[in-house]
């Protein structure tokens, strides 16, 4: 019998590279031995993706994508499905994790220039995957049909109206429809689960593929492809299996009882996660008290607030989103990581992340005077991080990198 | 670090804490004229009330109010009650099977004619205006004969529906009286003999003695019972959900407990 196995293996082997891959790209791969927990939330988004992918395909099943079925049919889930529940609960869960642990992971990136060369291409895959995921979230966001899918859409899709010339006609394009209707949530449905899926998982390999060419970084910032053994294998790095797999394996362990926590016990996340407003079901007729978008938009939300011309803000929101592509060039420093770079950096990113976090707040809350102000400030606090890059990290002074990890 | 440098420091945090406090103020309260909503904490597992609450609700809300998303054999089979019992006694319609929605009897277009607005489905009252809404506003209600059903809320002023539950509650009133004045920590504030210092104010709810079927305790245990049964409604599999969580957090915590175990074990290899 296992001579037979090995036989079949041996045949396909032949004519597809399955041992060659699995060993380049997992058991054998070698990864830093020295990281910290930061560098957890790249395998963390992947569980999340997967979790997101088979949920997702469990909802379509007894979802309605249509104008009259889409509220009701989510209802059916909850209550007449055997453990609807269940699947339902993850996907809003997952949704909002995943953008957390990306968040997470993205930040890390900013921490320890994981952008610098010859990793530019990694982290504008990222990026790109992080814009996918906005387009993703927003479209399944609608298709529950409650009130805060609607009026969320309604705001969302009136941005396109913003653009110059073509902005009515690309807003109608968009709608399929004069206004928010069944076409919409058809064409929504076909995008959420179709087409923006499979750019997603594309742009995951093209990620992961571009990252192993390159290897790996670490908290140090120290080249581990310098220093190799006879057989070319960094020295201060352990092969991926068990080592990177065990490691991963705890950071899962607290990632899923988290989730659990949340998915079990506080669904809606108190309102964060699935907005009271939307157990209502869509009605055009009347607005919600006040519209705010699910927390992982919100700190561009804020900024769209915060400049009261329509296009200008979305000029500013695009812009917040798209500046993160350039990040490998704004970044003049010698050394990667933030433990070896000066107070210049230090001080900008927390001001950036406590700038960031603010917004977050700002967009979840209705608009006072103090907080335009603030949500001013903090937008421009925002941008001073990229745009004044180029200039405090060639003017600060770095700190020695060690050779070895 | 130099003495100016220091002042800074604190100037520039006593400025952020003052923009902070207008940042982080609350917003108006759901609950309107009432104030804060008085707090409800449902009990899922207290069987009695949730039957309590359905029979309380089919017989005098659901003539209006449907609950669309729900099933008539589901609510007697989770709330234990036998189905004969369940279909003589609650459903008034022979016509009705138990695999039903509880869609309502109301035309939906009369109703609106009757009250200006068609009274809502209720299934998910619970999770888009709260159990403490609910909670509040079934207990806010208030003579005042300015309006069509003679009656308002403090909790939804111009509320559409009639304060079906009076003949239980009695005549609500809105009174003044005097009241201990309150300091800004909360504490009543006193002259200089020591009394406590009254002030007249109004606002306050009163049930007129005699009005009612129920005394306060009794209706407020109602009230309680309704928003029960339709935190309930609001979703079924809640009480599920929460029994199942405790084992799936176990199960995890576990896992990373032999996984933290497994990886310090390995780590020895290179360290």
């Amino acid at each position: 019998m296992s001579q037979m196995i090995s036989s079949v293996f041996t045949w396909v082997n032949k004519r597809l590279p399955i041992a060659n891959t699995f060993e380049r790209h997992l058991s054998k791969h070698p990864v830093p031995k020295k990281v910290n927990f930061w560098y957890l939330f790249g395998a963390l988004a992947s569980v999340a993706l997967i979790i997101q992918i088979v949920s997702g395909i469990w909802l379509i099943m007894p979802y309605e994508n249509t104008e009259e079925g889409a509220f009701a049919s989510v209802e059916y889930i909850m209550r007449d499905v055997d453990y609807g529940w269940v699947i339902r609960y993850m996907h809003t869960t997952g949704a909002s994790l995943f953008f957390a642990v990306v968040y997470l992971h993205m930040f890390r990136g900013l921490l320890y220039g994981s952008y610098q060369k010859p990793k530019e291409l990694v982290w504008i895959f990222g990026c790109t995957i992080y814009l996918a995921m906005m387009a993703e979230g927003f479209l399944g966001y609608v298709l529950p049909y409650g009130q805060m899918s609607y009026w969320g859409a309604q705001v969302i899709i009136s941005l396109f109206g913003a653009i110059p010339y073509i902005g009515e006609s690309l807003e109608l394009w968009v709608r399929g429809d004069y206004y928010i209707s069944g076409i919409t949530v058809s064409r929504f449905f076909a995008l959420h689960v179709v087409a923006l899926p499979l750019v997603l998982i594309a742009l995951v390999f093209l990620h992961l593929v571009a990252l192993h060419e390159v290897g790996a970084g670490n908290p140090e910032g120290v080249d581990i492809e310098e220093h190799l053994d006879e057989d070319g294998v960094p020295l201060d790095s352990v092969p991926f299996y068990p080592y990177k797999v065990l490691n991963a394996l705890v950071g899962i362990g607290v990632f899923m009882t988290v989730f659990a926590i949340i998915m079990f016990f506080f669904p809606e996340g108190g309102g964060y996660f699935i907005e009271m407003a939307n157990f209502e079901e869509a009605n055009p007729l009347v607005t919600p008290e006040h519209i705010a978008p699910v927390w992982y938009y919100s700190p561009y939300y804020t900024m769209l607030r915060a400049v009261p011309d329509p296009l200008g803000g979305l000029i500013v929101m695009a812009s917040a989103v798209a500046i993160f592509f350039v990040v490998p060039w704004l970044d003049q420093s010698k050394v990667a990581s933030i433990r070896y770079k000066g107070i210049y950096s230090k001080i900008a990113i927390a001001l950036f992340g406590i700038s960031f976090l603010t917004l977050g707040y700002l967009g979840t809350v209705s608009v006072t005077e103090v907080r335009k102000t603030v949500s001013i400030i903090c937008t421009i606090l925002y941008f001073s991080f990229f745009l004044l890059m180029p200039i405090y990290t060639s003017l600060e002074k770095t700190k020695v990198v060690p050779t070895r990890l | 670090m130099n003495v100016l440098n220091h002042r800074g420091i604190i100037f520039f945090s006593l400025l952020l804490l003052l923009v902070s406090f207008d940042v982080f103020s609350a917003e108006g309260g759901p609950c309107k004229d009432y104030g804060e909503c008085d707090a409800f904490k449902p009990q899922l597992n207290n069987t009695e009330s949730l039957q309590r609450g359905a029979s309380v609700y089919l017989n005098y809300c659901y003539g209006c109010h449907s609950l669309q998303y729900s099933r008539w054999g589901r609510v007697a089979k989770d709330l234990k009650i036998p189905d004969e019992i369940f279909f003589q006694n609650l459903v008034f319609d022979d016509s009705i099977k138990a695999g039903d929605l509880m869609k309502g009897s109301m035309s939906k277009d009369e109703s609106a004619l009757w009250f200006g607005v068609a009274p809502p489905d209720l299934t998910l009252v619970s999770r888009y205006k709260g159990d403490d809404w609910i909670y509040s506003y079934l207990r806010a209600y208030y003579e005042d004969s300015s309006k069509q059903y003679g009656v308002n809320n403090l909790v939804y002023p111009g509320t559409a529906m009639p304060n079906v539950l009076l003949s239980l509650q009695g005549k609500q009133k809105l009174v003044c009286k005097d009241a201990p004045l309150l300091a800004s920590n909360g504490r009543e504030q006193r002259d200089d003999m020591g009394n406590t210092i009254y002030k007249n104010k109004c606002g306050f709810l009163e049930v007129e003695e005699g009005t009612g079927k129920l005394n306060k305790t009794e209706f407020d245990q109602l009230i309680y019972d309704i928003t029960n049964f339709l935190v309930y409604v609001g979703e079924p599999a809640k009480a599920e959900r929460e029994r199942i969580g405790w084992y799936v957090i176990f199960y995890f915590l576990i896992f990373t407990a032999i996984s933290a175990m497994l990886y310090r074990e390995y780590q020895k290899d290179y360290h």
